[in-house]
């Protein structure tokens, strides 16, 4: 039975069924109270502020966030691919050496990835104050971490039978993974990078909490104060930032160059990266950021066992932990089954460009604000939080879902269509199908990123796990912390066999 | 021989980079001041590089504004030493004290020693408003919103009047508050009725009732606490021996001498939504200290 079911495609938007204990729960608790605040917050979008104070101030806010952005993805493609290799199983048979290290060394990059940046922030804060280079640390172990665990994916689902014949015929290993690994590795590493580009500024908000400014705390401030017309100037230079930024990641794939000439691509590739170090760098010293400061020790007092034993039985522990995974489960539910409903109400590339559109701001408005603009709707429940959450991971799922589908030809959609099957169908059946797997793999991804951002939603009441973070870090409760942190880690360990689990499956039953 | 050649340029870069970064600490010491947001972005900005003009030209020194917009963020900056001059919120002064001994209350303003929070009700609830700290035990059971976490008039002493009135957190809806994370969204949420009450900052409040930001139609105050002391300026213990001697003092005198003859002097203690600043001194935050570890704020 279940194995007919992993068969289809429904399996990707089976998951809207969430939507409906979320819709009840949302239309049970509607009001039209905040409906004056919501007319502010719309017309505020097309009257944002042009006060010039406003307007050079997040411009300069910009250029700090696109600076540290490049230069911590920069740092964390090179460090993120490195690691990669390294924990990849595919990579170990080559070479013949047992793949026990490959795991010891995925399992240990989890522990970076299973931490939110804001924790790593405020702790390397404590540690060793206010320095730039440590905004920039903060952000690049979790960045490379997540890279590392995509392109050891990537690599591992490469077919390797071929390749270990190459081997047979006598040629080294060393060759054989640079000969016909690294081709297949490099382009993974361009598109998810240049996509993880995007994440870097739009998560460079982090830089607010070492007083390094940025447009991230422009944004934030403003709306903690509910200045919309301030909030929608940040988020227009934001918008129009990442506009152009998306454009020119797409010139610089350069596909042509891809199959034209590999090795070319290749150098191409890593001269781009070490450009936008560099760049990234020097625009960072222009701008005033001290960023070789020195910086000095400031060890926190060593967390004591008994504190530690006092908070494992002074916290609800299954009710945080229960209310943490639900919140993730339906978030990435309303993520995952959005984007393809979306597209195939009405298959057309105008509705499509409208769509992504919408895509780009569901990304941009941090959950935060998508919450407070729920609530001014609706009463606060555990479904405004997931709401919240999966509106802002549509965003980025719909964005890679309309990429992939749109690199393919639309040669199996016509075929359907002509059979006289609606464009529904037809797009379902001839363009949604195709991707499901690639499409299941990065939802299970954003699973991950969902759950370490279940911390940022405390204004539906103190729920789950990470409001609780929120609570013992502001009461400098480290061993609280270091406790949640745990949880968090093992929560996602937990979610990564699974995933890794249903991924064989479906692995094995497209290959069916 | 190739590679002990890259082996010195290597170790020549690394001197270099090292170089470069000791320069900052052979500098002229910098006073480094922020605050922990509560206001808009512009406001905020502007109202911190007047201040830092101010203090730089009458002190002599170079003063530089870090935006720091995280509560904990600013704390533990200040215990790291990387902020020299702090405005804290009565909790986060205190928690900041206590990781950083030695540290010196240095002013707050005429408005801080007698500060209040106001509890706030959508008027659809039909709550009345409470006459003494015993009738706040209506607001059981109602949906209910603090601000942020950290916030002393948004959290702190709301929770503290609360369980005097023996109203626990679990008491609210849902066995749990909000936590709308600032003053400006509890009034926002509570206007709009997704809360039923909400509790804030009292000068928050009057800001935006002068700014005709409040629908007095949808939203009213229940109930006024008692006083409290809150937000105050917060040095480093170290400031007299990097800026030279008595060079504390001289802060705070210049702080207090603030006055609204001088026209950027008006404009910062408008800012600052106070007449004058006053001295204020460690003692005055025995109470907020108290009442943080027993709502489990300070450990």
């Amino acid at each position: 039975m279940k194995k007919i079911f992993l068969n289809t495609p429904l399996i990707a938007i089976i998951p809207i069924l969430a939507i409906i204990p979320i819709l009840i729960q949302v239309l049970h608790g509607i009001h039209l109270g905040g409906l004056n605040i919501l007319y502010k917050f719309f017309t505020s979008s097309v009257h944002p502020s042009i006060d010039k104070l406003v307007i050079t101030n997040s411009l300069d806010g910009l250029k700090i966030t696109f600076s540290i952005a490049t230069l911590a993805w920069s740092i964390s493609i090179l460090i993120g691919s490195f690691l990669g290799c390294l924990s990849s199983y595919t990579i170990y048979k080559i070479i013949g050496i047992p793949k026990l290290l490959a795991s010891l060394i995925r399992r240990s990059l989890m522990l970076f990835r299973g931490t939110h940046e804001l924790i790593w922030g405020l702790l390397l804060l404590q540690i060793f104050g206010l320095a730039p280079w440590i905004a920039i640390i903060a952000l690049v172990i979790p960045y490379s971490s997540l890279i590392a665990r995509i392109i050891a994916d990537k690599i591992d689902e490469i077919e390797i039978n071929n390749i270990l014949s190459i081997q047979k015929t006598g040629a080294g290993k060393l060759e054989i993974i640079i000969t016909s690994l690294l081709p297949k590795i490099i382009p993974i590493i361009g598109t998810y990078g240049s996509y993880r580009l995007e994440c870097a500024v739009r998560g460079a908000t982090l830089l607010g909490i070492f007083g390094l400014g940025g447009i991230g705390t422009e944004l934030q401030l403003s709306i903690l104060s509910l200045n919309f017309s301030e909030m929608w100037t940040s988020l227009w230079i934001l918008f129009i930032s990442i506009f152009i930024l998306e454009k020119l990641v797409q010139i610089f794939q350069m596909p042509r160059l891809y199959i034209n000439n590999i090795g070319l691509y290749s150098i191409m590739s890593f001269f781009l990266l070490l450009i936008c170090l560099y760049t990234s760098f020097i625009s960072l010293i222009n701008l005033g950021v001290n960023i070789l400061s020195p910086i000095t020790l400031h060890l926190p007092e060593i967390i004591k066992y008994e504190n530690i034993l006092s908070s494992v039985n002074t916290l609800p522990w299954i009710k945080l932990i229960s209310e943490t995974i639900l919140i993730t489960l339906l978030a990435s539910f309303v993520a995952t089954a959005l984007p393809p409903i979306l597209l195939m109400i009405y298959p057309s590339k105008l509705l499509e460009n409208a769509i992504s559109i919408l895509w780009v701001f569901c990304r941009l408005f941090p959950p935060p604000l998508t919450s407070l603009l729920l609530l001014l709707c609706t009463k606060p429940s555990i479904s405004v939080a997931a709401l919240a959450l999966g509106i802002q991971n549509m965003g980025v799922l719909g964005r890679i879902l309309l990429e992939n589908i749109n690199k393919e030809t639309d040669i199996a959609f016509d075929a359907i269509n002509t059979t006289g099957c609606t464009k529904h169908v037809s797009w379902f059946y001839g363009k949604f199908t195709p991707q499901v797997k690639k499409y299941m793999t990065y939802s299970i991804y954003r699973t991950d990123v969902i759950l370490r951002e279940t911390v940022v939603v405390g204004v539906v009441g103190g729920v789950g796990l990470g409001w609780q973070l929120q609570e013992s870090l502001s009461s400098f409760a480290w061993e609280e912390v270091l406790l949640i942190t745990a949880v968090f880690i093992s929560i996602t360990l937990i979610g990564e066999r699974l995933s890794e689990g249903l991924q064989k499956r479906l692995n094995n039953s497209f290959q069916q | 021989m190739i590679y002990k050649s890259i082996n010195k340029k290597l170790i020549s870069l690394f001197l270099l980079l090292f170089t470069l970064g000791g320069q900052g600490s052979l500098s002229q010491e910098k006073l480094v001041i922020s605050a922990i947001p509560d206001q808009y972005p512009q406001k905020l900005n502007r109202l911190y590089t007047i201040l830092a003009d101010e203090l730089g030209e009458e002190l002599g020194t170079e003063v530089e504004y870090k935006p720091v917009i995280n509560y904990q963020a600013a704390v533990s900056a200040f215990r790291a030493g990387s902020l020299d001059l702090v405005w804290f919120g009565g909790l986060t002064g205190v928690q900041a004290r206590l990781q950083k001994p030695g540290s010196v209350v240095l002013a707050q303003r005429d408005i801080d020693t007698k500060f209040h929070s106001v509890f706030i009700t959508n008027k659809n609830t039909g709550i009345k408003p409470i006459n003494n700290i015993e009738g706040l035990s209506v607001l059981k059971g109602k949906r209910f919103t603090f601000g942020s976490e950290s916030s002393t008039s948004g959290r702190l002493m709301p929770q503290y009047f609360l369980e005097q009135a023996k109203v626990e957190i679990s008491d609210f809806k849902w066995g749990r508050p909000g936590f709308s994370g600032s003053h400006d969204k509890t009034i926002a949420l509570v206007s709009s009725g997704s809360y039923e009450v909400g509790v804030l900052n009292e000068q928050v409040w009057k800001d935006n009732l002068k700014s005709g930001n409040i629908d007095t139609a949808k939203v009213v105050v229940i109930w006024k606490t008692p006083a409290y002391v809150d937000y105050h300026w917060l040095a480093q213990p170290d400031l007299d021996e990097r800026f030279g001697r008595h060079f504390t003092q001289k802060l705070q005198e210049k702080i207090i001498s603030l006055n609204k003859s001088k026209p950027r002097q008006k404009q910062i203690l408008e800012l600052f939504g106070a007449n004058k600043f006053i001295k204020a001194y460690n003692y005055q935050y025995k109470d907020i200290e108290t009442i943080g570890r027993k709502l489990g704020k300070i450990r």
